[in-house]
């Protein structure tokens, strides 16, 4: 960067900056190099994501660390130009000023097709191809009513009939058609280990889907809840309950006594 | 670097200039609200619109808002030529229209009170686009006066802006009509 | 005085409009007293009545009515309690007003931490957290949106274009007497018992809370009543008042981030506008909005006031990126590198920021077929954002970098934007936000854009036009002191706040699940920590502005015309009207001359300049 025409002027009273390019352009490329390597081990060593029991998480995890990985060179490459650039270019005592490079025809026209490419990029995979996956499987094995009021959840097991209020119970490995609806105001549908949320809207029946893939229950997991997570009222904090996942069996045992 | 390629792009812009891009401006940024109702009023709605709207005050009253918008351009023209006597006539007779519109409103909130109250869909997009148009026509009215009683002193014979920013906000709050009256009427 | 006149004026207003209501309400036979209905309608009258009574009617209205204005001659530091037209007292009121709206709001948010260092509700209970979230939440966008644009939006920028005032010095004082009244209406939402919805103010809840939601409504619209009449007069001074030779490309950049800020503002602020109206007329004239009952639709809210508030991040953010490349320039001693690509960059921003609203409510049971589009056109955003930071960079590289106050803050500007804004990138990815949205992610996020890029680059721009406005120079050592305190604390309270909304932490909550404690125990004494580091600067600005070394006219070498002029500048800012030659940023070209002052006679080089 920085070759672009520009007269040098005698006002300089270092070296001037051309003879220092290739040197510098070489030294800064190397050391983004080594950051975002290093860097990028380092984001791939962090678990990022808590508690994931759903088919739904691992495509949102997965689309998380995808973006991670994109977004680190991006990190170091603007922290590493930068910082260099402060370190070495500091003001030095004289009083000239630096070389008048208006414009770099090679750094912008880099510049435009890398970010445009890497925003192409993004929206395909992770947000389209993510998004696609979400919706590949439409067929449900299990409807569950969901009803928020101010401040709690009822569930109705639409085969059965069976309702229920307080802890949600799901069979593993079964996809599950939540039907969200409310009676006062907005709250939202929302189980932090199955990366599924979904707003439920006075007046309109929301749905989301998902499959729970380990067992698990809110005793032993935090995330193993339904948690409220839109602004409701005073109650807001408060409008959780427990999930459990069981095996199919146990779950039907669970339905029959609960006078399906 | 260099001057003598330089364009003068002096700021020599006249304050009747500066006046009117203000106005314009303002205009546009109001555009953006009446636009902003219309949606809401088709999302509410979609193409539906009330029987019981009464067809003929809906259609009196535009015909004369329109009138209205006449005189107000007879108005500003008078004005620009300093003619004091007609520019107060016609300024008079836009306020008198005016006001009829306004009666005109009034009496059909009366009637769509009990035919569709404002706690029904309709009723609801229906008080609310008349109201904020009504609003709109109520301070221009307040200006209209205003111009009136300046134009009939005399107050104006030498600077014409006042005149014409007034009837210019008069022709504005007219178009908005002409747009929320077969959205409320027709469709 | 004039604020005795306005407050009474606004009195006599409140109790007509609240007699005209009552009225009504009888005559159509309803109960004449009704708070909500009676309290919107007097507020009407009352914001006219304060208008008037503060000086629309004794310097403006009294021509309409055929008696003769009254002259204008507050002098010395009443000024600032009157209704002055000079740009320079307006910006300096804007800039007071809205530096304690933050301090207020800061003081909240130090409550808020206080409560959340633990599990269970310590301090406040749910009731009372919710309000004070909320309204820490609604004060803070207010200062985003308004504080910058309206304090050196006002000071600074018709000084830089060569003009002797903005295009309606009026209009402009009008547009700062809208803010006192927000202010009071945010007082008296809190003292009735708050809101609890946030600054969203999502319906159908804003519909059924009390009394002090609607006055969360009625400061809404006010504030947006002044941002509509600001930018208006903010477009047409540039588009009219530029002197000449200032050509559009010559413009400084702090200059055209104003400029399509205003833009910005003129269009969509019209929309928040509505959605207050909307709820206050389901509050309080019966109407069915946002009932879903008798057909109203509650999305229909979020459509209409993300609308408006996405376009207001950008509100918030553009003025930042202008300080920033502004500073970058000068201390870097080099030409701001890709100017016109940086331009490019703030229009294409504008260009795009209404179709993106809706990466607000992708789990908000909007039609999913319109997910794919809002994810691609928000992803697309982060192109013209990025052209920013090319001109950053560009400008940094090979220069010859000072590092002053103002300085430091541009460069915080960058580092903390970077951070903030890719991870809008990942919220903006549907997978991703399904679990995000509503999380401290989010919260995370917008602190990361919002106060370590707008408030950073509003403290930064203080730094820098401090001695210009005051004529005093403001210490560099505690300078340094708060700015490095005021990095390394915000980092320490909002960076573990991404961690904790991954962790599943919801927002808006007094309470949370007790495996979230310790982190939150870390940001609440980040929190603290932050908080302290603006004593500091309390302490330096009160302590400078009154007893501070006397500014030279250009303490920092900087090219603009603003610096040309005395500190502080006269009330006409030039002896005569400047001639542009070039751009502001012709550093190290030779004989590079910004404009000829003429009489002034400060710039030396000027006649090789005009002979180059
Ligand atoms: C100053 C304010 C500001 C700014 C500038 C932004 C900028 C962006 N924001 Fe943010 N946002 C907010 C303020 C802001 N936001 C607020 C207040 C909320 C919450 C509101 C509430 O609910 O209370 C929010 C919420 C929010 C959400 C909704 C989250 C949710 O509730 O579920 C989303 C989702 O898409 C989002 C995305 C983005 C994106 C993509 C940008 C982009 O503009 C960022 C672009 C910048 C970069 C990407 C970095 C620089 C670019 C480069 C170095 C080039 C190379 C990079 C690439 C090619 C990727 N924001
Ligand atoms: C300009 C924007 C801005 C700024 C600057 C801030 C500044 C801060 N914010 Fe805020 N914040 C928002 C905008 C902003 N915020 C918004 C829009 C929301 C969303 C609300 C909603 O959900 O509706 C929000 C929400 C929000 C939350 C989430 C609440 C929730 O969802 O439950 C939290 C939680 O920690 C928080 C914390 C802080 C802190 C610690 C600061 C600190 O930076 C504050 C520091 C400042 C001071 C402390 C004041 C000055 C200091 C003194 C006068 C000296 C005295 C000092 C001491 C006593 C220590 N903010
Ligand atoms: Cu229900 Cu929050
Ligand atoms: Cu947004």
């Amino acid at each position: 960067m920085g070759n672009g025409d520009h007269s040098t002027t005698s006002q300089t009273k270092d070296r001037t900056h051309s003879d220092r390019q290739p040197g510098r352009l070489a030294t800064v490329a190397f050391i983004w190099l080594l950051v975002t390597v290093l860097a990028e081990i380092t984001v791939a060593a962090i678990e990022w994501q808590p508690f994931a029991a759903s088919r739904e998480a691992t495509i949102s995890d997965d689309a998380f660390n995808l973006l991670m990985v994109l977004a680190t060179p991006v990190f170091t490459f603007v922290i590493v130009v930068g910082g260099y650039a402060l370190l070495r270019d500091r003001h030095r005592g004289d009083d000239a000023d630096g070389p008048p490079i208006r414009t770099s025809r090679a750094f912008i026209a880099t510049w435009l097709v890398v970010t445009t490419v890497l925003s192409v990029v993004v929206i395909i995979t992770p947000g389209f191809t993510g998004l696609d996956e979400l919706r590949a499987e439409p067929e449900a094995d299990l409807v569950i009513d969901v009803r928020a009021e101010r401040w709690s959840w009822a569930y109705r097991y639409a085969d059965s009939g069976v309702e229920t209020q307080g802890n949600l119970m799901l069979p593993i490995n079964r996809r599950v058609l939540f039907r969200i609806s409310s009676t006062d105001v907005i709250h939202s549908f929302w189980i932090p280990a199955f990366r599924i949320k979904k707003d439920a809207v006075p007046g309109q029946i929301t749905t989301t889907m998902v499959t729970p893939r380990k067992l698990g229950s809110f005793d032993n997991q935090e995330e193993m809840r339904v948690q409220c997570a839109e602004l409701c009222g005073v109650g807001h904090a408060r409008m959780f309950t427990g999930v459990t996942v069981v095996e199919q069996d146990e779950f039907d045992a669970w339905l029959a006594a609960a006078g399906g | 670097m260099t001057t003598t390629e330089t364009l003068p792009m002096e700021h020599t812009t006249s304050r009747l200039q500066i006046n009117r891009i203000g106005l314009w401006l303002f205009f546009f940024s109001e555009t953006m609200l009446f636009a902003g109702i219309l949606v809401t009023r088709f999302t509410l709605l979609g193409t539906e619109v009330h029987e019981e709207v009464s067809q003929t005050i809906g259609l009196i009253i535009t015909a004369i808002l329109l009138a209205s918008s006449y005189t107000a351009f007879r108005a500003e023209h008078a004005a620009h030529r300093g003619d004091r006597e007609e520019t107060t006539r016609y300024l008079s007779m836009t306020l008198g229209l005016g006001a009829v519109f306004v009666a005109g409103v009034a009496f059909e909130w009366a009637e769509a009170f009990s035919a569709f109250p404002p706690g029904t869909e309709f009723g609801t997009v229906f008080f609310t686009m008349t109201g904020i148009h009504a609003f709109h026509v109520i301070t221009g009215l307040i200006f209209l006066a205003l111009l009136w009683n300046n134009s009939r002193q005399g107050r104006y014979d030498a600077d014409a802006w006042p005149v014409e920013a007034g009837v210019k906000y008069w022709h504005f709050v007219d178009v908005v009509w002409v747009f929320f009256y077969p959205a409320l009427y027709l469709l | 005085m004039t604020i005795v006149r306005g407050v009474v004026a606004g009195a006599v207003g409140y109790v007509l409009g609240a007699a005209l209501i009552m009225a009504i309400r009888a005559a159509s036979g309803a109960a004449a007293w009704e708070v909500e209905s009676v309290t919107a309608g007097a507020w009407l009258f009352a914001l006219t009545g304060w208008l008037l009574g503060v000086g629309v009617w004794r310097y403006w209205a009294r021509p309409w009515f055929g008696r003769p204005a009254d002259t204008y001659t507050t002098t010395g530091w009443r000024r600032y309690f009157d209704f002055d037209t000079d740009h320079k007292v307006i910006g300096v009121q804007y800039l007071i007003t809205f530096l304690t709206m933050f301090f207020m709001a800061g003081l909240f948010a130090m409550l808020m931490r206080y409560e959340l260092m633990g599990v269970g509700e310590d301090i406040l209970n749910s009731d009372q957290y919710n309000s004070i979230m909320s309204l820490h939440g609604t004060m803070m966008v207010f200062v985003a949106v308004a504080a910058t644009v309206g304090a050196f939006g006002n000071y600074v920028l018709p000084i830089m274009i060569g003009a002797d005032d903005m295009a309606y010095p009026k209009l402009n004082a009008l547009s700062f007497w809208l803010v006192p009244p927000v202010l009071v209406a945010l007082t008296a939402s809190f003292l009735l018992g708050g809101y609890d919805t946030g600054w969203t103010g999502y319906a159908p809840l804003s519909v059924k809370n009390d009394v002090g939601g609607l006055f969360f409504n009625l400061a809404f619209f006010s504030l947006g009543l002044s941002s509509i009449v600001g930018a208006l007069n903010i477009i047409v001074t540039v588009i009219t008042m530029r002197a000449r030779g200032m050509t559009w490309f010559r413009l400084p950049i702090f200059v055209w981030s104003i400029f399509v800020t205003a833009i910005l503002s003129l269009i969509f602020t019209q929309f928040v506008g509505l959605a207050m109206l909307l709820v206050i007329l389901d509050r309080t004239a019966g109407t069915v909005f946002f009932d879903p009952a008798s057909g109203g639709q509650p999305l229909l809210y979020q459509n209409v006031f993300w609308f408006y508030s996405h376009p207001a991040v950008y509100i918030m953010i553009l003025p930042a990126f202008g300080i920033t490349l502004e500073m970058v320039s000068h201390f870097s001693r080099k030409p701001l590198f890709a100017y016109r690509w940086a331009v490019g960059g703030l229009l294409g921003i504008m260009g795009m920021s209404s179709v993106v609203w809706a990466h607000h409510m992708f789990t908000s049971g909007m039609a999913e077929a319109l997910r794919k589009p809002f994810l691609a056109s928000t992803e697309l955003i982060s192109i013209p954002t990025g052209f920013i930071f090319l001109s950053a960079l560009g400008t940094l590289w090979l220069g010859r970098i000072r590092y002053t106050v103002p300085m430091l803050f541009a460069l915080g500007v960058l580092f903390n934007f970077l951070i903030g804004g890719l991870t809008g990138v990942f919220l903006a990815d549907v997978p991703v936000d399904i679990q995000l949205q509503d999380t401290y992610f989010v919260v995370a996020h917008f602190h990361y854009v919002i106060l370590g890029g707008g408030i950073f680059a509003l403290f930064g721009a203080i730094y820098y036009w401090f001695p210009k406005m005051t004529g005093r120079m403001m210490n560099n050592r505690l300078g340094k002191v708060h700015f490095w305190w005021m990095m390394v604390g915000f980092n320490a309270t909002f960076l573990p706040m991404f961690i904790l909304g991954l962790q599943g932490m919801n927002r808006r909550i007094a309470d949370y699940t007790p495996g979230l404690e310790s982190a939150n125990r870390a940001v609440s004494m980040g929190g603290f920590f932050l908080g302290t580091s603006f004593v500091i600067f309390l302490a330096n600005f009160i302590w400078s502005w009154v007893k501070g070394p006397p500014a030279p006219d250009n303490p920092w070498g900087a090219r603009t015309l603003e610096w040309q002029i005395p500190s502080p500048p006269p009330h006409e800012n030039f002896e005569i009207p400047p001639i542009v030659l070039a751009d502001p940023y012709g550093y190290g070209e030779p004989g590079s001359v910004h404009a000829d002052l003429g009489g002034n006679g400060r710039s030396e080089s000027l006649e090789e300049g005009v002979q180059a």
